[in-house]
This record gives structure tokens, C-alpha cells and sequence, in this order.
């Protein structure tokens, strides 16, 4: 356990009849960049509320930095910068905002508050009131990133970001964090940026983690395989995420061994066209899209 | 040398940083003992994962293409590539089958298509 960060096991949040958060099984191993994918309203957001103890599981265990959220929230938030809820004291300027947090955190820093500041290009004499979308994220990240935390818990941390800036934290992010053996674990749909940085991945659908693994696994193991065949054998495998058939030309996605697959079809009569690879997008399609639950994590782990 | 990635091309990143590291060999624009930038320095550029940067750098390691002093950087290594050559061949064979797939595809004939592999080889080796 002492080699993960954050740990799920059949995690529960039910808001009445909605199940925002339904049996989630997740592994976040310590010094990863981990992104959490879904869409919205798949869970993400409530998920993070959990682990930083901000609401109560309804059923389930976790562990974030080896303490239960429930009872240990202030102990983990003090080592966690978090990026959540987006809202802060209105009428505070940034500037005023790292006075008041700085004394919250053992191991804050006044030079990373103004690097960043800097680097997100944001004017800390602006109350945040007076902020745009954008730069309210802005300076939440510039408060979380600034207190030197083990653990950064990002909800969306590009929304409302231009182009420019979304590079510049992306940089942030490799050189302060991933460089580092620090932890992120990030939420977004952003899918290629998530796609650069992240190591790990995990996909969220209706509250339940579909896939985890590593994203470079995924893309060697992902493939489409065209096929062309008069009697295509009704192909019976558990790697097979999906299988359409059109105008005599039947695509399989099938999520390892792919060669193999091709070879058993080739070996039944069949016409392999081509077999080729998949990239994170429509990785997350075919997961998110068929709604096939249960993917298994093991080949991919 | 400029090393530039395309996360949504479905290639695994280390492997695209891989066959730019050996294009840039054969084509004289890395030389022996160049120095490579560091893992972290090369994560940051490009903002990727420095474990995928570090992946890329093992693999052309163990390939004998780049040999890693501790401490002190990556550099372009003297030896030839200590695989077999059957290794070697399997590796090359899905760019053959593609190249043949699409001059047949543009209906060249064989010759046509060793003799563009030739002049490909022959630029190579006047650099």
C-alpha cells in the first residue's frame, strides 16, 4: 500500500437515487502522472471531493497518502494541493491570497507563488472577484502548486485556459511534478494533453473506472483490425472491445494481442486488410462509447 | 538536434523519439559522442512524461546506439548495433511490406521501387 498515493476500492457517493460515484476501483502509484478521464457528469469531480474528505463516501474504502480522507482530511490537505471547487475569498487579490495561505503549509513557497505567477501570466493585485475563468483557475493552481505538496489533485486544471498558457503549465507540470517523483493525478477530457503528460490513465464512465493502465501499454496494445471475409467466424475473445461489420468489411478493436488475432481470423479463411494502432481519443471512444463494463485492468497493469 | 512528438498518432512516444534519435544518426545530423539533452530537459521541451523520455533513451541503449554516463549525460555511442541480423530484418520488414503495398498501389514496377530504395541508401551514405 506505502507504494500508492491514492487507492480506491469499491468507492461509493450516492446523491438520492444518483450513483455519482459507483464502485470505483482505482490505483494511483506514488511519483506517477495519472490522468483521470471522463465526460462530464461521469464522476470525476465527486471523486475528487471524496479523497480530499471534502464529502462523505457512502460506501467503500480509500486511502490518499496512506490516510482515510474520513477521519484524516486536515493531515492530507496539508500535503495535497488541491484544485477543485475553483472559488475563493472574492474580495482578496492573489497577492493577499498567498499571505493568508502561506501559513497553512509547512513547505510553502514564496518564490514558486511568484514564479508562477509569472509563468500563468496573472496580475496578483487583482481581486479575485475581478478575475476571468481562466485566471480564477490560474490562481487556484498558483496557490496549490505554490505550497510544495507531494500530491497534486487537479480538477480540470485547463478549463478556460488559452493555447499559450496550457503549454506553459504543461511545461510546469514535467519540470516541477513529474521531474520531481511528485504525484498528479488530473482530471480532464482534454485528451491530448493528458496524452503527453500522463503515464497512467484511467477511464471514468457513470461513476465506475473502466480501464487503467499505462497509457504507453494501451497504445502498443489497442489495435483496429480490418477484416474482409465472406463467413467471418463469430470471433469469441475477451480482448475484443468492439466489432462492426459493413459493406463485407468487418473492424474489430481488440485490446491486446492483436497479431495473434489477425492470425486466427487469416487461419479461418478471412482477409486481414490492416491492423493499426489507436490513439488516445479513440481509445477512450471505444471504452466510453460501447459502455462495455468490466473491462479487466490485468493486461494492461 | 530537434526532436518533435505527436501524441495523437497512436505510436507509443518512446518509439517516435527512438526512430527520430536513429534517423538523425543516419542522416549525419547526430555524430559519435554527440550529447543528447537529458531526460528531464528533453521531458520538459517536449512536455511529455520524463518516463517515456527515459524508456526511449534504455531502449536505444541496449540497441548500442547511445550509451549513458552516469551522472554525466547520454551520448551517441561508437558501436554498431549489436542485434541480429535476423532482428534486424524483422524489424524492417512492415516498412518493406508498406513500401511494396503502396509502389504496386501507383503501379511502379519492382525495379522502379529498388532503384528509389538505392538513391534513398546512396543519399545516405554521401552525407
Amino acid at each position: 500500500m506505502n507504494d500508492l498515493a491514492i487507492e480506491t476500492h469499491a468507492l461509493h457517493k450516492h446523491y438520492g437515487d444518483i450513483r455519482a460515484v459507483d464502485g470505483l476501483d482505482m490505483n494511483v502509484a506514488r511519483g506517477a502522472v495519472y490522468g483521470f478521464l471522463g465526460r462530464n457528469g461521469a464522476g470525476k469531480t465527486t471523486t475528487i471531493r471524496l479523497l480530499a474528505g471534502l464529502a462523505s463516501a457512502s460506501g467503500g474504502e480509500m486511502r490518499v497518502l496512506g490516510l482515510d480522507p474520513r477521519v484524516d482530511s486536515p493531515a492530507i490537505l496539508e500535503r495535497t494541493g488541491l484544485v477543485v471547487d475553483k472559488m475563493l475569498l472574492p474580495s482578496m487579490t492573489g497577492n493577499d491570497l498567498v499571505r493568508f495561505n502561506r501559513g497553512f503549509f509547512p513547505r510553502w513557497s514564496d518564490a514558486l507563488a511568484a514564479k508562477y505567477a509569472e509563468v500563468l501570466e496573472l496580475d496578483m493585485t487583482r481581486k479575485f472577484k475581478k478575475l476571468s475563468t481562466g485566471n480564477r483557475t490560474k490562481l487556484c493552481l498558483l496557490l496549490a502548486m505554490a505550497q510544495g505538496a507531494e500530491l497534486m489533485m487537479l480538477d480540470e486544471p485547463t478549463a478556460g485556459m488559452d493555447p499559450v498558457v496550457t503549454d506553459q503549465l504543461l511545461r510546469v507540470m514535467v519540470e516541477d511534478f513529474a521531474n520531481e517523483g511528485r504525484t498528479l493525478f488530473l482530471s480532464s477530457h482534454h485528451l491530448s494533453e493528458v496524452e503527453r503528460v500522463a503515464e497512467w490513465v484511467g477511464i471514468i464512465d457513470h461513476g465506475k473506472l473502466l480501464l487503467e493502465g499505462r497509457l504507453e501499454d494501451m497504445r502498443t496494445n489497442f489495435r483496429r483490425v480490418r477484416v474482409v471475409g465472406e463467413t467471418l467466424p463469430l470471433a469469441e475473445s475477451p480482448d475484443i472491445v468492439s466489432a462492426n461489420t459493413g459493406e463485407g468489411t468487418t473492424e474489430y478493436v481488440v485490446r491486446a494481442d492483436a497479431d495473434a488475432f489477425a492470425a486466427q481470423l487469416v487461419s479461418q479463411g478471412a482477409t486481414v486488410l490492416d491492423v493499426t494502432p489507436l490513439n488516445l481519443s479513440e481509445i477512450f471512444l471505444e471504452v466510453v462509447g460501447k459502455g462495455k463494463t468490466n473491462v479487466s485492468m490485468e493486461v494492461l497493469a | 538536434m530537434i526532436i518533435r512528438v505527436q501524441p495523437g498518432l497512436g505510436v507509443p512516444i518512446y518509439l517516435q523519439i527512438e526512430s527520430q534519435v536513429k534517423h538523425a544518426i543516419a542522416a549525419g545530423a547526430l555524430k559519435l559522442d554527440d550529447a543528447l539533452p537529458s531526460v528531464r530537459k528533453l521531458a520538459a521541451e517536449l512536455r511529455i512524461n520524463p518516463n517515456t523520455v527515459a524508456r526511449a533513451y534504455q531502449n536505444l541503449e541496449r540497441d548500442g546506439i547511445l550509451r549513458t554516463v552516469p551522472g554525466g549525460g547520454c551520448y551517441v555511442s561508437s558501436q554498431s548495433p549489436g542485434l541480429m541480423k535476423s532482428e534486424k530484418l524483422r524489424r524492417l520488414r512492415p516498412m518493406a511490406t508498406q513500401l511494396a503495398v503502396e509502389a504496386r498501389q501507383l503501379r511502379l514496377a519492382r525495379a522502379e521501387l529498388l532503384q528509389l530504395l538505392e538513391n534513398s541508401y546512396d543519399d545516405l551514405e554521401s552525407r
